[in-house]
């Protein structure tokens, strides 16, 4: 329990928690997450894997809709740009794995910069149109790209080897993985402490009064668009690498509303809500699937294919009731753990 | 404090490496448990859900013997809705954590495709007859083996006998924009070559699209005298209807994927011209008497209302796995069962033309045979 | 000439059950400021109801239409009294998330209870071609069109000239001020989802008999949507218009260009209006003030 907020220089105000234990708790949680491979089976820690890059493709999705406030339905778009870019870049292009991963960040920034120019016109739920159609576009373009890009047959992607690490191994990829997120994670983090982020903010409280202050509407709304769109392309390669096959159909519709699912359940606007969000969203069917399975071996089978219906009916539920029960969302509830971790046995 | 952690995870270490060493997976004495990775819901469901029944059917039967040399068999499925990346998750799922012997499907093309590596990294026996996808076949793939018919060149032959029936006449072809369309397009393409045929429209559509009023608009307007339909199932129903509506009566070509009951129903009077071809009998036809006495046999009568031609071929290929299975005897492993699914020779199962597969050829080729829609009793008949 | 003409009227056809499900989504929007995701799910399950009833009762064609709407409204309004009442003051997009929830727990209904395999509709002479010089309509495409101008007829006429209508144009105005008024917001709220699920509910039915009902009907709502926009979202009857534009629109796109643009140009179509009128074609100019 701290009792004052003392500092001797200015990195001390930068840093980004200043709190010891803090620091040893993220530490811990580091040494697991890397300790994971050898502790965990291998269903589990390609479950893992899946859970880190959708992280790295939620956060992408809250520097948007999070930070500046403008909704996209349509950032599955992004997702496929940034897998088909690092799919035709390996294989019809012969770039190098490192090269074509920058390119799966390049691609979509370009084309989120594209998207990003009705938004200056365009408010709200027009703007969400707009994005859905955006993706639709992009998927529609890359149908009829004949061999490029696949088309309707997809690209099959090898597993490649970054920097001299061969990434072919479960193990190899998720360590991988987990450093990307971790980067993503460390870059949105002090995104939004920076003078951008009060930025971006200001524009989603209220765009007016932010244009008033001096903030460059043009200018910050374009730039979210561009780091959001690179953030869920490096996630789109990331993806294809781990499916080893880049099509269409691998990217459907719902993954947005996924994403916003997640955003939103884990609370709007906070890094640690799209990480807690992930977790929870990518883990409920498996959490349902083990209910089922607990709750009765012979209603499984009798009902084996409802069962499935039967998850997905829980998983929406799940959601409504979140959303009905608790508007903060998963992270009003770690707050709230952490602030009786802290203060217990008193109350405040 | 640091020493029980260490003695801890010591422990699981050794626990996770003792598991592992185990002996083949999914065998013990008195089971054996095998996976089913189809699409058990959504709209792929019509036929996921119908060939899971024709495998449990295959299952029931076995079990009810007394199991393959005094085992019992035990079915695991997993629902990848279709979707790529849930497949390889499922598939995952079942080799690693639900370690099962065999697997009695690879869902679809496009889901084949993405868990193919893994598949083909475990060497478990793999059944496929869902999907018949060139790659799957050519260069045969050592422990993967497909019962079924390529669609490519079944609209190959469609085309040709009906072009057989109907000489001289102006083609149009309407296909999907993804790899099923693109079997049906390299099918169709091959066949207008080796018949001269002249086609005088093509068009693609989306997937998922319901209204083919502009499609069919066109297909009048080219001139088009024969129609190939090369949707799923409604999309085809779509179609007819609408030829229907314009008042151009022209015989359609439509892909076995559509030779289900509910569709001949759907398509009503519109249905009159509409012809197919299949390798699974009839489920009027006196050759699948025997195996509709069995569906009745083990399922219930709302399961029975679900099965459709891909209870048939679930069942035919399961009944090919069990067969090789059981040439082996007690000593069950993963080489023996692959070996001895290369010997399957002519192996009559009530539900299609026999299976016979061999070192080179894991492509258990049936025949096919020419079907016309009988709309009045909402079923489709032979003709030949 | 004629080819041309075949085009729209096939386009208006299927337009019109478009327009019925974007009246649904405008009607949501104009009176609680939200947008319905589960508006085609809600017409999916009224239209599978709607069949299990008309079969077993056997009922007429006209009887079952109006069943369909009877039924969406009943629909409508449980949905709204159990889930939409309590989220009541929560944020907008929480709101729009619950609807994306109830939106998945209502497909997956229709999918346990009724299975997956396609149903025929079968509704006495809904079949029936029905002859105008050389152009053919289907009785059921003629009803859809019919019940697109009764509804938006009907819409004019309630928010223009009745009470209760008038009070949903307040509440969507202003609602604090609405309710010093006098009027009922939750009343207002239950009353709007209970029309734009009937019209859902009468969408989903026709779109069942004319295409099959499968459990892809859901698929509506996502294909309606864009007409929504294009007319502008607090627009009712633009709405309704904007789906017979987009209709057209799409299958004179098929016809003249090619059939894999149709989806992209709908979409571009929206696109090009909304850079021009950045609220719709008939929507209402949001005035901010700071």
């Amino acid at each position: 329990m701290r009792s004052g907020y003392f500092k001797e220089h200015y990195s001390g105000l930068v840093v980004l928690t200043d709190s010891p234990a803090v620091k040893a708790w993220v530490a811990a949680l580091l040494v697991v997450l890397i300790a994971a491979p050898f502790l965990l089976g291998n269903f589990a820690l390609s479950h893992l894997t899946i859970i880190l890059f959708t992280v790295v493709g939620v956060l992408g999705l809250t520097v948007l809709t999070g930070f500046a406030g403008l909704i996209s339905l349509g950032h599955v778009g992004f997702l496929m740009l940034g897998a088909y870019a690092y799919a035709i870049g390996v294989t019809r292009l012969g770039l190098p794995p490192e090269l074509a991963l920058v390119m799966s960040a390049v691609v979509p920034a370009f084309c989120g910069l594209l998207v990003g120019i009705p938004s200056l016109r365009l408010h709200g739920l027009y703007l969400a149109i707009t994005t859905l159609a955006f993706s639709h576009i992009v998927s529609a373009a890359i149908l009829a790209g004949g061999n490029f890009t696949g088309a309707g047959r997809g690209i099959m992607v090898p597993r490649p080897s970054i920097l001299g690490f061969d990434l072919s191994s479960d193990r190899a990829f998720y360590w991988f993985c987990l450093i990307m997120c971790a980067l993503a994670v460390l870059i949105t983090l002090n995104l939004r402490r920076s003078s951008f982020g009060r930025a971006l903010v200001a524009l989603r409280d209220n765009d007016i009064a932010a244009r008033t202050m001096g903030v460059n509407l043009m200018r910050y709304k374009l730039l979210a668009f561009l780091i959001s769109a690179a953030l869920t392309g490096i996630a789109g390669a990331l993806m294809g690498i781990y499916m080893s096959i880049v099509s269409v159909e691998g990217f459907p519709f719902l993954l947005s509303i996924e994403a916003l699912a997640i955003i939103i359940v884990g609370g709007l606007g906070s890094v640690l809500g799209a990480v807690l969000g992930a977790v929870f969203i990518v883990s409920l069917p498996e959490m349902f699937s083990a209910l089922v399975q607990l709750l009765g071996g012979r209603l499984q089978d009798v009902m084996t294919s409802s069962a499935h219906e039967v998850k997905s009916v829980l998983y929406g539920l799940a959601i409504i009731g979140f959303l009905r029960f608790d508007p903060r969302g998963l992270r009003g509830i770690w707050h709230d753990i952490r602030h009786t971790w802290v203060f217990w046995p008193l109350r405040y | 404090m640091k020493l029980k952690l260490t003695q801890l995870a010591i422990g699981l270490l050794a626990a996770g490496v003792c598991l592992s060493a185990a002996a083949q997976q999914g065998v013990t004495d008195t089971e054996i448990v095998i996976g089913d990775i189809v699409p058990l819901t959504g709209p792929p469901a019509l036929l996921g859900v119908a060939h899971n029944l024709g495998v449990k059917v295959a299952v029931a039967e076995v079990n009810a013997v007394g199991g393959i040399n005094g085992r019992k068999v035990r079915l695991i499925s997993e629902d990848d809705g279709y979707v790529p990346s849930r497949t390889i998750q499922g598939v995952r799922k079942l080799i690693n954590s639900d370690k099962v012997f065999a697997l009695t499907s690879v869902s679809g093309t496009a889901q084949a495709k993405a868990a193919m590596p893994l598949i083909m990294q475990s060497g478990l026996p793999a059944m496929a007859p869902i999907t018949t996808y060139e790659g799957l076949y050519k260069p045969a793939i050592k422990n993967v083996f497909a019962v079924g018919y390529d669609m490519a060149d079944a609209v190959d032959e469609l085309v040709a006998k009906m072009a057989g029936r109907y000489p001289g006449k102006k083609w149009a072809l309407i296909s999907q924009d993804d790899d099923y369309g693109e079997n049906v397009r390299t099918g169709f393409e091959r066949a207008a070559k080796a018949k001269k045929l002249q086609v005088v429209s093509t068009q693609i559509y989306k997937k998922g699209q319901t209204d083919f009023s502009s499609e069919i608009l066109k297909v009048r307007q080219a001139g088009a005298e024969a129609l190939l339909a090369g949707g799923v199932l409604g999309e085809n129903v779509a179609m007819v209807k609408e030829l229907e509506r314009i008042g151009h009566k022209i015989p359609v070509g439509v892909t076995y994927v559509s030779r289900v009951p509910a569709s001949a129903k759907l398509m009503g009077t519109a249905g009159e011209n509409v012809y197919t071809v299949d390798y699974v009998y009839l489920e009027s036809s006196p050759q699948a008497k025997g195996f509709m006495d069995k569906l009745t046999k083990f399922l219930s009568p709302e399961e029975l209302a679900r099965t459709n031609r891909y209870s048939f071929t679930g069942y035919a290929a399961t009944r090919a796995l069990f067969d090789a299975m059981g040439r082996c005897g007690k000593a069950l492993t993963w080489d023996c069962t692959n070996a001895e699914l290369t010997k399957v020779s002519n192996l009559e199962t009530g539900s299609m033309t026999p299976i016979s597969f061999s070192a080179t050829n894991h492509l258990a080729a049936p025949k096919l045979f020419l079907l016309k829609a009988d709309p009045a009793a909402a079923t489709y008949k032979t003709v030949e | 000439m004629n080819y041309f003409i075949e085009l729209v009227v096939s386009g208006l056809a299927v337009g019109a059950i478009y327009g019925l499900v974007a009246m649904g989504f405008a009607v949501i929007y104009k009176a609680t400021g939200i947008v319905n995701f589960a508006q085609g799910e809600m017409g999916m399950l009224s239209a599978y109801t709607t069949w299990a009833l008309a079969t077993t009762l056997g009922t007429g064609s006209v009887w079952t239409v109006l069943l369909a709407v009877v039924i969406g409204a009943l629909l409508g309004l449980i949905c709204e009294r159990l889930i939409m009442r309590p989220m009541l003051g929560e944020p907008v997009l929480s709101v729009v998330l619950v609807t994306v929830g109830l939106a998945v727990v209502l497909r997956s209904v229709v999918t346990i209870i009724w299975g997956a395999s396609p149903h025929k509709f079968e509704v006495a002479g809904a079949d029936d071609i029905v002859r105008m010089g050389d152009i053919g309509l289907r009785v059921s495409q003629l009803g859809v069109l019919g019940a697109l101008l009764l509804a938006v007829a009907g819409f004019w006429y309630f928010l223009g000239h009745s009470r209760f209508g008038v009070a949903m144009r307040a509440v969507a105005a202003d609602e604090k001020t609405a309710r010093l008024m006098g009027v009922s917001t939750a009343r207002v709220q239950a009353v709007a989802w209970a029309s734009a699920s009937g019209l859902a509910g009468l969408a989903g039915a026709l779109f069942a008999v004319i295409y099959g009902l499968t459990p892809t009907v859901f698929e509506l709502g996502l294909k309606a949507f864009p007409a929504t926009v294009l007319g502008g979202f607090d627009s009712v009857l633009g709405s309704g218009v904007s789906g017979l534009i987009i209709g057209v629109f799409e299958n004179l796109v098929g016809g003249y260009l090619s059939s894999t643009l149709k989806d992209v140009a709908g979409f571009t179509l929206i696109l090009v209006v909304l850079m021009v009128r950045p609220f719709g074609l008939f929507g209402e100019k949001r005035i901010e003030r700071v």
